[in-house]
């Protein structure tokens, strides 16, 4: 008995042991996935993956590159979720208000450009936070903290701010880089000129070539995956305001303009000036006043330059005023859409319902619009105000601290109530399971368009033409109104993928502007052609996007900031730059496309020569691949014995 | 612009093809088709009408696989370029100016002109089965390769390394990109069809070479060159060009099984029992052509032009 209760005591013992061994998960090679665009999606996006891909490898790392299609590479990224680390261009940057909708934690759930990363840290909410209602005086040093402690965390790693080309010719078109050719706006007021050898026929087609196929496949301004900044969107779709410094300011060589942050926010790539309206929303604690420079009054005009705030002009509003906390929203008389259909205070407040919720609460899931979540967030209600043309918007938090957010919710594009209201329905394939909140709206190809902006849709065939006519009833063009109009009584878009066919298309006068920014390693021959050509012109513009390496933060071993960290510093910007970029874009070390907020301490070459934030390990793009590896063991990582890093993952 | 580069293609295709009748075909083998070319016709027209209607379909169908696969199928990219090594990148080292443009010719125009030649070449001979199956190893060729296109997605070489790989082609003569993305799309380089369609050629002109001496060793010259072109100039993995080369040998072999098992006059002949006589020239083809015997064989005969 004794003896049979010893056997199994030892028994016990030594299963229990061998349980302890067995259940201890090996720890294995780390290997990961960088995702990102092929080179006719994005030149420089491929090549600075291989040359990450290089330097993971040289310190022990299994790297893989997957090639996706844009759209592809946006729905798994910002939508699924589904990667280890990408490379792409993070569509804005001008301002850094953008960061608390980059990377606060409550959107790390979210679809969209709203924290695609997961990355999730409460201190560093704290500091967006204070960086984004900071009043006026105090937003420096806010801002400059909150990137400090980005540089300590690099939930993502900012390499380069590629500064834009766009080749034009000038023998049929003028006023090129008035404004800034990456917003609508840069695309009306031209001057048509006549052409001195023209047959003399009216022939005021606007021609321009873009080298991305995704506008001849999919016009919806909703889309996440089909849209960049929303250029072409931009001119279809009319928006309340405007905002007055893309208006007036061409962003031509100007870099860090205060200017030039607006135009995002027109055309909706929501990251950069949402995030100050979206929390704007969300808490109500007030914050001490931003100077409310919108002064929602259309005598507002451009004089108040010093304002940091963006300055508002009426677009489809006729005018607004302030009451109570209260904006009323006149609209403009006799704006129909491009069906003929009068767009009315009914639409207005549609629209936004519709962009917080394309389900119109159907669904038990909200499923706002991916790009106009920050923008319409602010918003308490939408209502008309008892009439066809006025519409009474209130907001969550008193407007005398949320410039930003009216800014915001005032250049959301207006959609036809008519249209969009079946378009709540979930969407629907036969025979296959959508994800819940998936709406018909948010994955609809939107053809043809029906909007009121100064152009209207006219024709389309895929991979190929995307062609625009001028709405001749336009606002723009009354009588009284000045602001731009369309001129051109056509715009084709030509899609044609390359920089070199698109450069000869314009070069032997078969369009007019390429819409697309030129890649980097066609510059050099582009600009030489252009001085010595009378009728060519370069379009250079500021940069309003910047690349970067964007980790999963959901996963380990990205989720580890040492990890992060140790990654960010194998990485060469100032070689890239000249390597990749031929020297076309500034390499940064805080996620700002210029300087203007930058503190010195951040600020690129400030402190020595290099990277401020996380100092290349090697020289000229070559790893010091001791100094690597001992960074990473420092960090807490291991190698075996043939020189293979090893974690933990979780997949 | 599509339009120039279209008609300077058709121009010079069309030289070719001149030039090469003049020079394979000969005149006797011409006398005979101007005599014969009806029953040819009738012949070849069940196999054509197939491969029109899968090059129709595969236009159609061009537009949905690429969203088909990205659906269902894999990108594969990185494992051949992990599997291959730097082989085109060594292969660009080599390049030329004179060599880019030979290639970027072979690459487009005498890859059009090998492709059309056989046809003018295999219609001049009175035994239309070399004919019937190159038609029928394209519908292959075709057909199969979207199967590839629908279930792998790679980028090609120009893709992954755009500064290693020059796209020479489209960097040095911009205006072929016009053309040639009309009928490529960059996500299907798996296997080249470039390739398996000259490698076709080649093959059959082999088989044929009794007929067509010369004409066997320049198809297989101008193969040779369309194969290295594809990744000479970027385009094309070396993985798919030895795909592209099992999928011409699928094809051809798939071919010689497939043709002449099935014939659309007699089923129909069968079908409308003696109403041979009303509907005139055609109802007369004599029948004794479908000899299988016969129709397999090469006829050494047939070769009285200039060739021998």
């Amino acid at each position: 008995m004794l003896a049979a209760t010893g056997l199994t005591a030892a028994m016990a013992g030594c299963v229990r042991e061998v349980r302890n061994a067995v259940n201890r998960d090996g720890i294995d090679q780390l290997s990961l996935t960088i995702t990102t665009l092929p080179a006719d999606g994005d030149r420089e996006s491929i090549q600075l993956s291989r040359a990450i891909r290089n330097a993971l490898e040289a310190v022990g790392v299994d790297v893989s590159i997957a090639m996706r299609s844009h759209e592809e590479f946006l729905r798994e990224t910002l939508i699924n979720h589904e990667f280890d680390v990408y490379v792409g261009r993070y569509p804005t940057g001008t301002d850094p208000s953008y960061l608390y909708e980059a990377l606060h934690s409550r959107y790390a759930d979210e679809a969209g450009w709203q924290n695609p990363f997961g990355f999730t840290n409460l201190t560093f909410d704290q500091s967006l936070e204070r960086q984004r209602d900071a009043g006026d005086g105090e937003r420096r040093d806010a801002v400059a903290e909150t990137l400090s402690a980005f540089a300590a965390e690099q939930p993502f790693v900012p390499i380069c701010a590629p500064r834009e080309y766009r080749l034009a010719r000038t023998d049929r078109f003028d006023g090129w880089g008035d404004r800034h050719p990456a917003t609508p706006l840069g695309y009306l007021g031209l001057e048509a000129l006549d052409r001195e050898n023209g047959s003399g026929n009216d022939d005021s087609r606007l021609r321009a070539v873009h080298t991305d196929a995704r506008p001849s496949q999919n016009l919806n301004p909703l889309s996440a995956e089909y849209r960049n900044r929303g250029l072409f969107t931009g001119l279809l779709y009319d928006t309340l305001a405007v905002d007055a410094a893309l208006l007036e300011d061409s962003g031509a060589e100007s870099d860090g303009e205060d200017g030039e942050d607006g135009e995002d926010r027109e055309n909706r790539e929501d990251g950069e000036d949402g995030e100050d309206r979206e929390n704007a929303a969300e808490e109500d604690e007030g914050d001490e006043g931003e100077t409310g420079d919108e002064n929602p009054d259309r005598e507002t005009d451009a004089n108040d330059a010093d304002a940091t705030g963006p300055d508002l002009r009426p677009w489809l509003a006729d005018s607004w005023t302030l009451e109570d906390d209260v904006l009323t929203v006149r609209l403009r008389e006799d704006c129909p859409f491009h069906d003929g259909r009068q767009v009315t205070a009914d639409d207005v407040a549609f629209t936004y319902r519709f962009l917080a919720d394309t389900t119109l609460g159907d669904d038990r899931v909200p499923t706002p619009s991916p790009r106009h979540r920050g923008q319409v967030a602010p918003l308490e209600a939408v209502e008309a105000a008892g009439n066809d043309r006025e519409i009474a918007f209130r907001f969550r938090r008193s407007l005398e601290d949320a410039s930003a957010a009216v800014a915001g919710a005032l250049t959301v594009p207006i959609l036809p109530e008519h249209v969009w209201r079946e378009r709540s329905a979930a969407a629907d394939v036969t025979g296959v399971r959508i994800a819940e909140g998936v709406t018909e709206a948010l994955v609809v190809d939107n053809v043809p368009p029906i909007g009121s902006g100064p152009f209207a849709f006219a024709d389309r065939t895929d991979r190929e033409h995307v062609t625009l006519e001028r709405n001749d009833d336009h606002f723009t063009l009354r009588e009284g109104v000045d602001l731009p109009a369309p001129t051109a009584s056509e715009m084709r878009v030509a899609i044609d993928p390359r920089s070199t066919s698109a450069v000869e298309l314009v070069s032997d006068d078969d369009a007019d502007v390429t819409t697309s920014t030129l890649e980097s390693y066609v510059l050099d021959d582009v600009i030489e052609a252009a001085d010595e050509a009378d009728d060519l012109e370069v379009l250079e513009s500021s940069p309003r996007s910047f690349y970067h390496l964007g980790f999963n933060a959901r996963k380990a071993p990205f989720s580890n900031p040492r990890f992060r960290r140790t990654v960010a510093r194998l990485i060469d910007k100032a070689w890239i730059v000249d390597e990749v970029f031929d020297g076309y874009a500034r390499p940064i070390a805080a996620p700002l496309v210029d300087q203007e907020w930058v503190p010195d301490d951040l600020a690129w070459g400030g402190d020595g020569d290099g990277d401020p934030a996380t100092p290349f390990l090697g020289q000229d793009g070559e790893v010091d691949v001791e100094a690597a590896r001992a960074a990473f063991e420092a960090a807490g990582f291991r190698y075996d014995t043939n020189g293979r890093l090893r974690t933990r993952v979780s997949r | 612009m599509l339009l120039e580069v279209l008609i300077r293609l058709v121009v010079v295709v069309t030289v070719m093809l001149l030039a090469s009748t003049a020079a394979f075909v000969g005149r006797y083998r011409l006398r005979d088709t101007r005599l014969e070319w009806r029953e040819r016709v009738q012949e070849v027209a069940p196999i054509t009408v197939v491969l029109v209607a899968v090059l129709l379909g595969n236009s159609v169908a061009r537009q949905t696989v690429p969203d088909l696969s990205w659906m269902i199928g894999w990108e594969r990219t990185g494992q051949i370029e992990a599997l291959e090594g730097s082989f085109i990148v060594w292969l660009q080292s080599q390049a030329t100016p004179e060599l880019t443009a030979y290639f970027s010719f072979s690459y487009i125009y005498a890859y059009v002109f090998l492709l059309v030649f056989p046809i003018v070449a295999y219609f001049a001979l009175s035994n239309t089965r070399p004919l019937r199956e190159l038609l029928a190893a394209y519908t292959l060729n075709y057909t199969l390769g979207l199967v590839c296109y629908v279930f792998v997605i790679a980028y090609g070489p120009r893709n992954m390394m755009p500064e290693l790989v020059d796209a020479l082609l489209y960097d040095t003569y911009p205006r072929y990109q016009h053309l040639t993305r009309q009928v490529n799309r960059n996500t299907n380089v798996f296997p080249s069809l470039h390739t398996s369609l000259s490698t076709t050629v080649a093959f059959l002109a082999y088989r044929t070479r009794e007929i067509y001496p010369k004409w066997a060793l320049v198809a297989l010259w101008i193969a040779l060159s369309v194969a290295v072109s594809t990744m000479y100039l970027g385009i094309h993995w070396a993985i798919d060009v030895l795909a592209g080369v099992a999928l011409a040998y699928v094809s051809v072999t798939l071919s010689e099984l497939l043709v002449g098992q099935w014939s659309v006059w007699d089923w129909l002949e069968s079908r409308v029992p003696s109403q041979s006589e009303p509907s005139g020239q055609s109802g007369k083809r004599p029948r004794e052509t479908r000899d299988p015997e016969r129709d397999r064989a090469v006829e050494p005969t047939d070769s009285s032009g200039e060739d021998g």
